[in-house]
């Protein structure tokens, strides 16, 4: 029972001053094992308040992240999980799916977690799931100003993983979840 | 050599090795106050030919059948026998069956202590005389064993003379004491299978994740994510989740938010079992059986906890545990040593519930708690030995909190090494004028009780109490001798002794004292 938090595109302080008051009071120390941050924090403020929720914590680089040595990609593996990081940027065209893939296989993971269009979006294809845990501050984007804050919390269990997609919509926090298993065989069969 | 000149306590026919010396000591020298009241109290109910037990290091050749590896790392305090000196074990002064265990000291003020018993020892060293009484006590229990309903009153009575190690007697014994197996012996398969399942239900409820916890409830509510195998590429569907149950809920009856709270204790547990006889192989080291041993420690301390939401988890708990762990664990018959654990269980359950309220802090003020015990222990020091009572209290100042919180709280299992707190818990749990567990008729003999009845554990505290007197009282001389900090470390690091002896004069401060 591994609990990933998934978030990123903060933009704090350039288009945000700070988390949802509501978000920042559910995230207490303690709970969360790991933290992936696809990027564009984007001062090292913000990098050291996620590291105080926990010590486990792994983040690419947007393209506006003061910090200039985070990776581009990254890989990690969680239990049975293998995931990927990338804040999305690089990917052309901006939340495609098929162009996700890509990169999904380039990177060999079951999970690929990217950010970038402030949206929340899950897909599932072949080759594995792509996350978009969308944008914690709800900052807008390159695209739109019509964000909602979110983030995502992932629950790894064995072979089995439970999302929590955590949104403020209105005011409160609206919490749903996702829940896929691995299929132990390959997932590249021919379709 | 030696050049400085031997102390006269050390001297004294207490710790003589000399036959001569032995035979005409009755270890009262450190006890004097007995001497007047020697004759005229009853002796211990004991038959007289039955002397009292030896310590568990001597242990029979054919009683050693189960391994015994743990032993190999006892603390190198114990006192060794001799054989010239146990053929003199005493049986003077009838009313004082006393057995002398010569404790070797060097000339040089060192204990010369050895570490006895090794893998399937037999430590036969002594004569026909003391494994004859040893055999005989072993018989006496196991014929009372085999009764179809076995005499409580009986059994406790053999019992506190001490049990001796083999052939399993000493768990099942104690889980007759403890009331976890009717005396009536028709139902002890009924009842422990009862028991056995509920333990298992405890554990399957309360030590459950709250991942499986989910599982478990979704699997009503079917999610086919993988049957969308037609569909290669799709957006995944979201649920909604019930009753706001998500990782990071704050609610308070959230099964998440419990988890997290309840993770505290679960560290703190895990802590101290780890901690837990570190010397001894089978609760520590790398084997998988030590791994599997500190397993059900863990999950019995947890289950407890979180059964018991007013006391929870208390440093310490895991040291009473491990006593009756080891016992049960240790049973040479495979069926209840499979079932160890949820033995234990009820066992702890029941040996903890007389001393629930010394692990409470609010009660620590109360009529009911450790302060309160403590007073008593220190009342009945007065009782019985008013100078060594004032020089401790008055001149010295040594608080008995000290020492005897310690002593008290842990039923003494910090003070000695596993064996002998064996040994004196075979005393604590079977003191034979306590148990309400039948009604005594006026022909002497005790109506057993109903089925499901359960013996009071609140004389075991003042047995317990008696324990910790005689322990002030046997080492007397050193104390009376020594200010504040000797005598502290007198007492906190408590010298090896024999508990024979100690049980003995415990049982003799049962009586008024008469000065």
């Amino acid at each position: 029972m591994v609990l990933v938090l998934a978030l990123g595109d903060l933009h704090i302080p350039h288009r945000a001053p700070d988390l949802p008051a509501k978000f920042k009071s559910m995230l207490v120390p303690g709970k969360i094992q790991h933290i992936i941050c696809t990027g564009n924090l984007s001062i090292k403020e913000v990098h050291d308040y996620l590291k105080t929720l926990c010590p486990d914590l792994h983040i690419t680089r947007g393209e506006y992240d003061e910090d200039s040595r985070y990776p581009e990609t990254k890989t990690l593996t969680i239990g049975q999980f293998k995931l990927g990081l990338c804040h999305g940027h690089q990917v052309v065209p901006w939340g495609d799916l098929d162009s996700l893939a890509m990169l999904q296989r380039q990177l060999d993971v079951d999970i690929l977690v990217t950010g970038h269009t402030h949206q929340f979006t899950a897909y599932k294809h072949e080759g594995g799931v792509v996350i978009n845990p969308g944008s914690a501050t709800g900052a807008y984007s390159n695209i739109t100003y019509d964000v909602n804050p979110s983030f995502v919390l992932m629950d790894i269990d064995g072979l089995r993983v439970v999302v929590y997609v955590y949104e403020l919509i209105d005011g409160e926090v609206k919490v749903d979840k996702i829940d896929f298993k691995k299929t132990t065989a390959a997932t590249h069969s021919a379709h | 050599m030696v050049k400085k000149k031997v102390p006269d306590w050390l001297n004294s026919s207490l710790w003589s090795t000399t036959p001569s010396a032995a035979s005409s000591s009755t270890a009262t020298t450190d006890t004097n106050i007995f001497d007047h009241h020697s004759p005229t109290t009853a002796s211990p109910p004991l038959e007289s030919p039955i002397n009292p037990p030896l310590p568990p290091t001597a242990i029979r050749d054919e009683e050693q059948q189960q391994p015994r590896h743990h032993h190999n790392h006892h603390h190198p305090q114990k006192p060794e026998i001799k054989d010239k000196l146990s053929k003199s074990s005493i049986v003077d002064d009838d009313d004082n069956n006393n057995i002398i265990i010569n404790n070797n000291y060097s000339d040089d003020n060192i204990i010369n202590n050895k570490i006895i018993i090794t893998n399937n020892d037999i430590r036969n060293v002594d004569d026909d005389e003391s494994s004859a009484e040893d055999i005989s006590k072993q018989a006496l229990l196991l014929t009372e064993l085999s009764k179809k309903v076995i005499n409580m009153g009986e059994l406790r009575r053999i019992a506190s003379q001490g049990i001796p190690d083999g052939a399993g007697i000493r768990s099942t014994v104690w889980k007759l004491l403890l009331g976890y197996l009717a005396p009536d012996r028709s139902l002890w398969s009924s009842e422990l299978a009862k028991k056995r399942s509920q333990y298992k239900h405890f554990k399957e409820e309360l030590l459950m994740n709250p991942s499986e916890i989910a599982r478990r409830l979704e699997k009503t509510t079917v999610l086919n994510n993988d049957n969308g195998k037609s569909e290669s590429r799709c957006v995944l569907s979201r649920s909604e989740i019930t009753h706001g149950e998500h990782p990071l809920s704050l609610g308070k009856s959230s099964v998440w938010n419990q988890f997290f709270q309840d993770s505290e204790i679960i560290e703190q547990i895990d802590r101290d079992v780890k901690r837990t006889h570190p010397d001894l192989h089978f609760f520590s080291g790398d084997s998988s059986h030590a791994k599997s041993n500190q397993e059900a420690l863990r999950n019995i301390l947890t289950v407890f906890a979180k059964l018991n939401p007013g006391i929870r988890y208390v440093q310490g708990m895991n040291e009473i545990l491990a006593p009756l762990f080891y016992i049960f664990k240790n049973d040479p018959d495979e069926e209840m040593a499979a079932c160890a654990e949820a033995d234990t269980f009820f066992c702890f359950v029941e040996l903890l519930s007389g001393f629930r309220d010394h692990f409470c802090q609010q009660l620590d003020n109360s009529v009911v708690g450790i302060r309160s015990t403590i007073t008593r222990l220190s009342q009945l020091l007065k009782e019985h030995d008013e100078e060594l009572w004032r020089h401790l209290e008055i001149t010295t100042k040594v608080n008995p909190q000290f020492y005897a919180f310690r002593w008290i709280t842990l039923l003494l299992t910090q003070e000695f090494n596993l064996a002998d707190s064996l040994h004196i818990w075979d005393t604590l749990l079977s003191d034979p004028e306590g148990p309400q567990d039948g009604i005594l008729l006026e022909n002497g003999s005790l109506m057993v009780p109903p089925v499901g009845y359960k013996p009071v554990q609140y004389w075991t505290e003042e047995t317990l109490l008696r324990v910790c007197c005689a322990m002030l009282i046997l080492i007397r001389r050193r104390l009376l001798a020594g200010d504040f900090t000797s005598i502290l470390k007198l007492l906190q690091n408590y010298p090896p002794t024999n508990i024979s002896h100690m049980l003995y004069v415990a049982n003799k401060l049962r009586g008024q004292p008469s000065h």
